[in-house]
């Protein structure tokens, strides 16, 4: 499954950039986050609920970061385990490009499910992994956004 | 009107026998949801048992931690492979003479593996526990294509066989490859081949799917620790073998174990092998001295107990230009899962798939299958068809179509042309069968009359006409098949499970006011046994089937027997139900000849009663007989009127049948639409007419299912793709044809009452004629073979490859 898209965020590109390393902000904006604990500046520890048509878990998992680049671009890869629910895995590259005032934010997402997550929820993963995402995104360029302005 | 005044044919009428469209008596229980099935199995302080499943399709297990599951309030146990294996029972024998881990020991091979049995006092306590138990998984490479598992870098699936170069089939030749197994005359066939007119070579698959019966898979273990002895309640379509496999595994003496299998909701195959919930339940039971249940869910029998299909088959037929058939080459490559679970007669690993030479006098002949291990479930069973006939059905029928595309000619004429003739029964095939009996012309000329096939021909082609002048959108596909079923497995001199001897039984006993019970060693599954089986006895001993009672699957009553499926119940059940009836007439016989004072060779048979030869108002009944037989001190004979048969078949049957279908396919949506469906069925005699349409009505369906839509599909990593009933398709009446059925009677030479067996033709014959018509539809765009299933999708692709949509 790949997921890309992109976004405008009214902030500077240093600022999206230190936000997206900031486990608080990625606490907040992650939805059903409901743990992050930064193990290293390229660890994290992440408790998650998710749910996906029939299926709802918590998943635990590690995230990996990798802010070769910076602050023009960061990658991210993880693996999430959830128990009878199934395990997803995946990675993320994100670049980030001045825009004015702003900084246009591009992902290119891919993840693999295995697990009851992938049999029940095929036909609903691609649509709910979109739907999250947004989400993440949205809330992301408004805590940014508030915090540039605060 | 009384017994005297009634004609011969009035008093049969009375006794509803074979021919009789009796009401199936089993209904009477169903419609009013007075069914008894394993989940309705409720026991004193039963306990319900659940499993934790692997997400994975193949990795190594670290470490299974079930500490927090054992503090869910109710949780009596949890076993894992370790618990299990000083008992010896971590692995199990499967039927094909594998062995299969009944709880993951070390490694997981398919996603949905068994790898940790809860057991609870509910069932929602168990599940929640599920939940709780921790595992830790290595994830390993995943392979489930069957070609690339027999690349040489190919992971190593099994590694319990590692060195293991022999497997149960003979040599295995790299470690994933289970067997190979050949039949008829390579170099001769290879000879037709090089030196034919025309050759057609196609690789035909048949998916993956599943039978996924109404009812899913379960059962209830009872051990009774005061008397030692342990009832298994089950789904199980054989229910004395599975005894006798509970036995040799467990170690418990066959006589302290009694098999009970109460009304099964659909088995079509299914219900046939041994299951991990099984094997777990008795250990629960014993363990804890607690009966225990166990019944899967969904997803949990669409994911892990057996599938069937999944053979690909690449076909040779060579002919001469006129169309003559002269040979046929084969080579399968059997996709097995994880685990050889197939559920086929120990001397055949790939089931009775050398019946591939179809209804075609094909004088030479050679098949060879590989069976290979994938990261996927195990099973391989036979839905609805006898071992591996569906698939070798398919096979033949697409191997004609491919040839008559590539001779040019009309299908149904060269299929006419290469039938095996009426003169030429009994048929020794190339692959080493023996057709009892078949005539096949005249079922073909009777199915093609019927459907008007010649016009159909000139509508489809007008239709042609009309789409390649823009005038629709739509085009006709007439599907043609012409099946011959091989069933009733079989002979014990070539047949046995396990060493199990594929005979079948039947015991009676009269009872004194002339009513009776019948015993068989069968279990119906929804095939209404309880209303067939009177029947024969009915016509055979006189009593009125309503007057019979029929009881199968308690291993304590019922005589030892192999069990239901492969349409093996009436070709050896009910072959021994009718041998059964004949002692309990010869008996009478004797009982009627004292009472009527005359010698036993005076009296004959008239009906339902004994008459004196040549003074018919001198007779006695049945009824009269059997309150003699137990009543009245007759010298030199015991009292009461019992009698048992073990029935072992001399030969196989061969059913066969020809079936039609028009479909018309919207080339721009892939929508089908089965405009006729006609199934003309040879059963040989038949006992109930209602009941046979009703198997073929359902297995049609079913048909229609794995043909246009229903597969079981995995992704690279092995995921299973359609565990639910929202991706897995079972048609509704919505979606089901409109059949008419037809036949034709040649009875079966060597079966008691010439009876060839139904359930599973529809399933055999229909898949072909819904996948021919497609392919059809089609054909003057040049589309030889598309895979099954054709669903929306996969038919707007062909229409799309084609270059039909502009």
């Amino acid at each position: 499954m790949e997921l890309k898209d992109e976004i405008r965020i009214p902030a500077s590109k240093q600022v999206v950039y230190d936000a997206l390393n900031d486990p608080e902000v990625l606490k907040a904006c992650i939805p059903g986050c409901e743990e992050l604990i930064q193990h290293s500046p390229t660890e994290l520890e992440a408790k998650v609920v998710l749910k996906v048509g029939p299926v709802k878990a918590r998943f635990t998992g590690v995230v990996t970061l990798d802010q070769a680049g910076a602050p023009d671009r960061f990658g991210l890869s993880g693996e999430g385990k959830g128990g009878a629910a199934g395990f997803a895995k995946g990675g993320a590259e994100v670049t980030l490009t001045e825009d004015g005032d702003g900084t246009i934010l591009r992902y290119d997402a891919r993840a693999e499910v295995g697990g009851k997550l992938a049999q029940l929820g095929s036909r609903l993963i691609q649509g709910t992994a979109q739907k999250l995402s947004a989400a993440f995104f949205e809330k992301f360029a408004a805590t940014v956004t508030a915090d540039a302005e605060a | 009107m009384n017994d005297q005044v009634m004609s011969p044919e009035q008093r049969a009428a009375n006794l509803k026998g074979m021919g009789c469209a009796r009401k199936r008596v089993e209904d009477v229980r169903f419609t009013q949801g007075k069914g008894r099935y394993v989940d309705d199995i409720k026991l004193d302080g039963m306990l319900f048992g659940d499993f934790v499943r692997s997400p994975y399709a193949h990795a190594r297990v670290v470490s299974v931690d079930t500490s927090e599951a054992m503090k869910v309030p109710g949780v009596v146990a949890v076993l894992t492979a370790q618990d299990l294996a000083p008992l010896g029972l971590h692995w199990m024998p499967t039927l094909a003479g594998d062995r299969q881990m009944v709880l993951a020991d070390g490694k997981v091979l398919f996603q949905g593996q068994e790898v940790a049995f809860v057991v609870a006092s509910d069932r929602y306590a168990a599940a929640d526990a599920v939940e709780k138990v921790v595992v830790e998984y290595e994830e390993l490479p995943v392979v489930v294509d069957p070609f690339k598992a027999l690349e040489p870098d190919a992971p190593v699936l099994r590694e319990d066989l590692e060195g293991k170069m022999t497997g149960a089939h003979g040599p295995r030749r790299h470690h994933n490859h289970i067997f190979t197994w050949e039949q008829g005359d390579k170099d001769a066939t290879e000879a037709v081949l090089a030196g034919a007119d025309v050759v057609a070579e196609e690789m035909v698959y048949y998916h993956r799917t599943h039978p996924s019966p109404l009812e899913t898979c379960g059962c209830v273990a009872a051990m009774d620790k005061v008397t030692g002895k342990l009832t298994l309640y089950g789904t199980f379509q054989a229910p004395h073998a599975i005894r006798t496999v509970v036995s040799l595994i467990s170690g418990l003496a066959e006589h302290n174990i009694r098999v009970i299998s109460p009304d099964i909701g659909g088995g079509f195959g299914n219900k046939v092998g041994a299951y991990s919930g099984y094997v777990c339940s008795v250990v629960a039971s014993i363990v804890t001295g607690k009966p225990v249940k166990w019944v899967e869910d969904r997803m949990e029998n669409l994911m892990s107990t057996a599938f069937a299909r999944d053979y690909w088959m690449h076909g040779k037929i060579a002919a001469t230009k006129e169309g003559k058939i002269t040979g046929l080459w084969c080579h399968t490559t059997a996709d097995h899962g994880g685990f050889d679970a197939c559920a086929d007669p120990t001397k055949f690993p790939a089931g009775f798939m050398n019946i591939c030479t179809g209804s075609y006098d094909i004088p030479t002949a050679y098949l060879a299958v590989d069976g290979v291990y994938t990261n996927k479930a195990p099973g391989g069973v036979a839905y609805r068809c006898s071992f591996r006939v569906t698939e070798a059905a398919y096979f033949i029928e697409r191997m004609i179509e491919v040839l008559a595309i590539k001779l040019g000619m009309d299908a149904a004429e060269l299929r006419r042309i290469n039938f095996i003739r009426k003169d030429q029964f009994p048929y020794q095939s190339a692959l080493g069968w023996e057709y009892d009996s078949g005539d096949y012309h005249t079922a073909w000329e009777k199915a093609l009359n019927a459907v008007g096939y010649d016009a159909l021909r000139k509508e489809q082609a007008q239709r042609l006409e009309d789409f390649k002048a823009g005038k629709t959108r739509k085009l006709i596909g007439i599907g043609l098949t012409h099946f011959t079923e091989i069933v009733g497995a079989g002979p014990v001199k070539n047949c046995d499970i396990l060493g199990l001897g594929m005979f079948d039984s039947c015991e009676i006993r009269i009872h004194p006011t002339g009513s009776a019970i019948a015993r068989l060693g069968t279990i119906s599954q929804g095939q209404g046994h309880a209303t067939t089986f009177a029947q024969i006895l009915a016509s055979e001993i006189g009593i009125p089937a309503d007057n019979i009672t029929v009881e199968e699957g308690d291993t304590d009553t019922a005589p030892y027997g192999l069990g239901t499926y492969g349409s093996r119940s009436t070709p050896v059940a009910g072959a021994a139900t009718a041998m059964a009836g004949r002692k309990i007439r010869a008996k009478a016989q004797m009982i009627a000849a004292w009472l009527l004072e005359v010698h036993d060779d005076d009296v004959e048979f008239d009906v339902d009663r004994f008459v004196v030869k040549g003074a018919p108002e001198r007779f006695k009944t049945m009824k009269e007989i059997a309150f003699a037989a137990y009543n009245q001190a007759i010298p030199g004979l015991e009292p009461g009127l019992e009698a048992v048969s073990y029935y072992d078949p001399p030969n196989m049957t061969y059913p066969f049948g020809a079936y039609i279908c028009v479909m018309e396919i919207d080339v721009d949506t892939g929508v089908h639409e089965v405009r006729q469906f006609y199934a003309l069925d040879d059963c040989g005699t038949r006992i109930n007419p209602m009941v046979i349409e009703g198997q073929i009505h359902g297995g049609a369906t079913e048909g229609y299912a794995i043909a246009m839509g229903q597969e079981i599909a995995y992704d690279d990593m092995g995921n299973h793709k359609s565990a639910t009933l929202m991706d897995f398709f079972i048609p509704t009446s919505w979606e089901t044809p409109t059949y008419q059925t037809d036949f034709t009677v040649t009875p079966s030479p060597h079966h008691p009452i010439g009876a060839k067996g139904v359930g599973e033709s529809p399933n055999v014959g229909s898949v072909p004629c819904f996948s021919n018509a497609v392919h059809d539809a089609f054909r003057p765009f040049g589309l030889t073979q598309s895979h099954m299933p054709h669903d929306q999708w996969r038919i707007w692709k062909i229409a799309n490859d084609l270059g039909l949509h502009g």
